[in-house]
């Protein structure tokens, strides 16, 4: 599913080049539920953000469910986003001015796999499977941070990707709360990369990153 | 509707103060184009539908007079739809024992069958019985005068009749009557005989058949008519054919409303500056949600269409808010325009493609403004997005002039604060400052105009030493107008000119200009020559011309000689010098020395020119005209210096207005750009507001560095507006009376305009940082340091 053959990343920063990532080679298989574990600038964000096309690599080949993720333009890298990928942020990064169902219907809008009618059933049933279709109607400042978690869950869902991509999505909730978005990850059947601060989280596969490069 | 466009609504929802300042300012720019494209659609139509309704004459024949046979034979002419003949007199007009007004009075045989230059009645009677006159209906101010009054007329060989003033029609072929102070006047032959004039119609009015708009079709009928009558043993003085099918003043209303309708594209422009700072701001405040909806799938185009249609809401909403008014101003404009040039308005229907304009003016210039920063917005790339930089690579202090500015010291701690928050967005700053900038110059350019103006015309007057022009009804012997002279006591002193016109023979010119030809030694014009020199005792056949004439003729330069005619006569002139006459008609003047020798006029004089005593110009004029009646003269016009300078500030006066106005108008959209500005810039230091509050700083303290932040601004654009000032006055006053007149004009700087400036532009840091700086001070310390 997921293929990193001598894959780096390097910043420019005024005080010169960053290594960010170096030479990491890596495979995750389809419906693997799988964390990168690391202190914070040790670059599992970096990686994450490498396989989900939101950063390019510096050098080396990312492959994702068959597609050359390095060689994409930003634009292909938009399009292939919303088919094939689901992100799931640390602070939820709802819109604002979007309802609960809105902001999962906007990739759906994005992407147009689906007719517009029936865009908003489907939201409702992701919203409906993350339990919270009850606030369907909702703004996002009118939601707690579980809320908002769930409701940014069922917009990476809202494509049907086959990977999912959660940066610390449960680092701003309450410990029950974080039980449970990660049950709800869990659960749905997909690969899921997490990258977290929590070493005990279980997983089918742990990857430890340090120093930009994955040490077990 | 899709979630990206809710997005798009409820965004713009978000932001409606400052949206609907944006709107107001769009509005600002797309209401003057409604009001001046509306009233160049509606005028354009409804001038020409009134002036050709009116059948106008497609050429005027002047010729000693018109006998039936010729008319007869005029009219058979299959070319010629209609000939009538017509006779135009100058006299003068009083309304009870009110005082004298110029008249023109104009003589019709037939008013029931008029089937030229077509007069409308108004009120009143129609058409005239003998002993009574119709007047202009714009005239009646000027004659102060109303329906049944009895007026006395007087002309130039008759003597005063006393006549009812019957009615009144409209005469759309006349210039506005209150502008040029004339009363026109409309009498029958029987009338003209009561008046004591001979039973004369010396001008033939000519419609032609077909072709009326082909002015060489329309000469070649004019000469065959002109054939006709000389034929006919008569003498054809002057042959007019106006431009077909344009009103008189058609070209003066076109370059009204074409300044109009630029300045309001202008203004339109200066709109845009608001909607890109707008857009700009949104863009950096949402660049976050633009990362988010490109993780999630969306492509820069996409997410581009986002916030253009956000633009595009902007324009809808200013287009729904400008058409009204902006219709609404059309129509008054059309209304005072069909005032001036003295016509009706049938219709206020504004043809469709105005609408189209408007519609996509309105939509296209916020898309426009919108592109740039809407194009760089989405540009970033999600990662740059979602990562918290800190202290970003954009920020304050990362330039080489922000550290120089960091250098700035000496000032108190807030004042500094405020001007370095004041250079902080450099590009949004920039684009406030050019619009109230811009006012400012409006403003003070409008008033340095005035005075300049103002200026030139004190210097023209004074050259004039006279303080009353009189014309006589034929010429008088020098011992006449002495006798006459000294029997007025109000008189200092006086001189005799001659009045009479001129032309280039073909083909240099043609067209008339007055000439006068005055004593070389003369005390009442004193000529600003500016090129070659002054008459001399011993000039004969000496001409100095205006600065206009000049300008018109390019062979009049001093020390070249000319081919002049005048009356039958074609002589040649020495032309001694060109005497500059800003806002001023061609004109002539000539030695009468050739005219007291060879034209056999000796010391005879036809135009008086008077000094008063004491100021008592009334007393002179009413003293003047009954010594001339007790020397068997008549006066046929008598003008004042004061008449005359009135008349020339009505011209001017609309000039400064005008000026005046649109700099209101920009300075009223760069106020709405600074509370624009203030409000983005207090949003988006909500939290640097909270960290000050938290050290210490009242309310009050940030209000006044919001406020100070405005000030700065304003005193930047003042300063921007004083320096610009006066080149572009200078030289924008010097194009403008260059065109419209022919001559330059005397630059005087309006100084108090500096000053009133300066007061509006602190007015308006008030006012315009007023509100931000009071939604600033009512954030809490808490709410202020978690805005993000």
């Amino acid at each position: 599913m997921i293929s990193l053959q001598r894959v780096s990343k390097d910043y420019a920063t005024p005080a010169g080049r960053f290594p960010a990532l170096r030479e990491i080679d890596l495979t995750i298989v389809a419906g693997e539920f799988a964390t990168i574990v690391g202190r914070s600038g040790s670059g599992k964000s970096t990686l994450l953000n490498l396989i989900g096309g939101l950063d390019t690599a510096s050098s080396g080949t990312i492959d994702v469910g068959g597609a050359a993720v390095h060689g994409m333009s930003e634009a292909q890298l938009s399009s292939w986003r919303g088919r094939k990928v689901g992100f799931v942020f640390q602070f939820f990064q709802l819109l604002p001015t979007l309802t609960a169902i809105e902001n999962v219907m906007l990739p759906m809008d994005f992407a147009r796999l689906l007719p517009p009618r029936q865009r908003r059933p489907r939201a409702l049933e992701l919203l409906a499977r993350t339990g919270i279709a009850g606030q369907a109607d909702k703004l996002p400042s009118a939601l707690s941070g579980g809320q908002q978690q769930r409701v940014a869950i069922s917009r990476a869902l809202a494509n049907d990707p086959e990977l999912l991509l959660a940066d610390e999505p449960t680092g701003n909730l309450d410990s029950e709360t974080a039980r449970a978005v990660l049950g709800l990850l869990r659960g749905l059947g997909k690969t899921v990369v997490i990258a977290t601060h929590e070493r005990d989280l279980k997983a089918d596969r742990t990857i430890e990153m340090a120093d930009g490069r994955v040490v077990r | 509707m899709t979630a990206p466009l809710r997005k798009a609504l409820r965004d713009v929802w978000q932001e409606r103060t400052r949206t609907a300042l944006v709107v107001l300012a769009i509005a600002l720019g797309i209401a003057g184009l409604t009001a001046g494209l509306s009233s160049y659609a509606i005028l354009v139509r409804e001038l020409n539908r009134g002036y050709l309704e009116t059948e106008p004459a497609s050429a005027i024949l002047r010729t000693d007079f018109v006998d039936d046979a010729s008319l007869k034979e005029v009219r058979a002419i299959p070319e010629v739809k209609a000939a009538e003949p017509r006779r135009v007199l100058n006299g003068r007009i009083k309304a009870g024992p009110g005082q004298w007004r110029s008249l023109v009075l104009f003589v019709v045989q037939d008013f029931s069958g008029i089937r030229v230059s077509k007069l409308v009645p108004q009120a009143g009677a129609w058409p005239p019985a003998a002993g009574e006159i119709l007047i202009e209906r714009d005239a009646m101010q000027v004659a102060h005068a109303k329906v049944g009054d009895l007026v006395t007329v007087r002309t130039a060989r008759g003597q005063d009749v006393s006549l009812r003033l019957s009615g009144t029609v409209k005469d759309v072929g006349q210039a506005q009557a209150r502008m040029e102070n004339l009363v026109y006047g409309y009498v029958t032959l029987a009338t003209l005989s009561q008046l004591g004039e001979t039973l004369v119609l010396d001008q033939l009015h000519l419609l032609v058949a077909q072709d009326g708009f082909n002015e060489a079709h329309v000469r070649g009928v004019a000469e065959q008519v002109k054939g006709v009558l000389e034929a006919r043993g008569h003498l054809v003085k002057r042959l007019d054919v106006p431009a077909p099918v344009k009103h008189p003043h058609a070209d003066l209303m076109s370059l009204l409303l074409l300044v109009m309708a630029s300045f309001a594209l202008f203004v339109l422009l200066l709109s845009g500056a608001l909607v890109l700072n707008l857009m700009t701001a949104l863009m950096a405040s949402q660049v976050r949600q633009i990362g988010v909806m490109k993780a999630v799938g969306g492509s820069r185009a996409q997410i581009a269409r986002i916030y253009f249609a956000q633009a595009l809401v902007l324009g809808i909403a200013a287009i729904a808010v400008a058409v009204g008014p902006g219709l609404w101003g059309g129509r008054a404009i059309c209304r005072a325009m069909a005032v001036f040039l003295n016509f009706d308005l049938a219709s206020f229907a504004v043809p469709l493609w105005v609408f189209a304009c408007i519609g996509l003016t309105g939509l296209l210039a916020p898309l426009l403004s919108a592109a740039w920063p809407v194009w760089k917005g989405t540009k970033v790339t999600v990662r740059e997005a979602l990562t918290d930089y800190g202290v970003s690579r954009n920020s304050f202090g990362t330039s080489a002039s922000d550290r120089r500015l960091a250098g700035v010291g000496g000032l108190a701690r807030p004042v500094l604060l405020a001007l370095r928050n004041a250079l902080r967005r450099r590009m949004r700053v920039a684009l406030t400052m050019v619009t109230l900038a811009l006012g400012g110059l409006f403003f003070m350019t409008a008033l340095n105009l005035r005075a300049s103006m103002i200026g030139t015309l004190d210097a023209l007057f004074s050259t004039m030493k006279f303080d009353l022009s009189v014309s006589l009804s034929e010429m008088a012997s020098a011992e006449q107008v002495e006798r006459a002279v000294r029997a007025t006591p109000s008189i200092a002193r006086a001189e005799g000119w001659i009045a009479t016109e001129g032309s280039f023979p073909a083909p240099a010119g043609g067209e008339r200009f007055p000439v006068f030809a005055m004593p070389p030694k003369t005390q009442m014009l004193q000529l600003n020559i500016v090129s070659g020199r002054d008459f001399q005792p011993g000039d004969t056949n000496a001409l100095i011309a205006s600065s206009a004439l000049a300008a018109k003729y390019r062979q009049l330069q001093a020390g070249k000689s000319v081919r002049l005619r005048m009356g039958p006569v074609v002589q040649e002139w020495q032309v001694i010098g060109i005497a500059r006459q800003p806002f001023s008609p061609a004109v002539a003047y000539i030695s009468r020395a050739y005219l007291d020798e060879a034209g056999g006029h000796a010391g005879m004089s036809n135009s008086l020119r008077i000094a008063v005593r004491d100021g008592d110009v009334e007393g002179a004029r009413a003293g003047l005209d009954k010594s001339l009646e007790a020397e068997g003269l008549r006066a046929l016009t008598s003008n004042s210096k004061a008449d005359s300078r009135t008349s020339f500030d009505q011209h001017m006066l609309m000039i400064y207005v005008v000026l005046i106005v649109l700099s209101c108008i920009i300075g009223g959209v760069g106020g709405l750009g600074l509370m624009t500005t203030m409000s983005l810039n207090v949003l988006e230091r909500r939290r640097e507001m909270g960290v000050l509050r938290a050290l210490g700083a009242t309310p009050r303290v940030v209000w006044l560095l919001v406020v100070a932040e405005g000030t700065v601004i304003c005193l930047a654009s003042w300063e921007a507006a004083a320096l610009l000032s006066w080149p572009l006055s200078r030289g924008l006053g010097r194009g403008l009376v260059l065109h419209a007149f022919r001559s330059g004009m005397d630059f005087t700087f309006e100084a108090s305009g500096l000053a009133v400036w300066l007061l509006v532009s602190l007015l308006l840091a008030v006012l315009g940082s007023f509100v931000p700086a009071w939604n600033a001070t009512r954030v809490t310390v808490r709410e202020a340091l978690a805005y993000e």
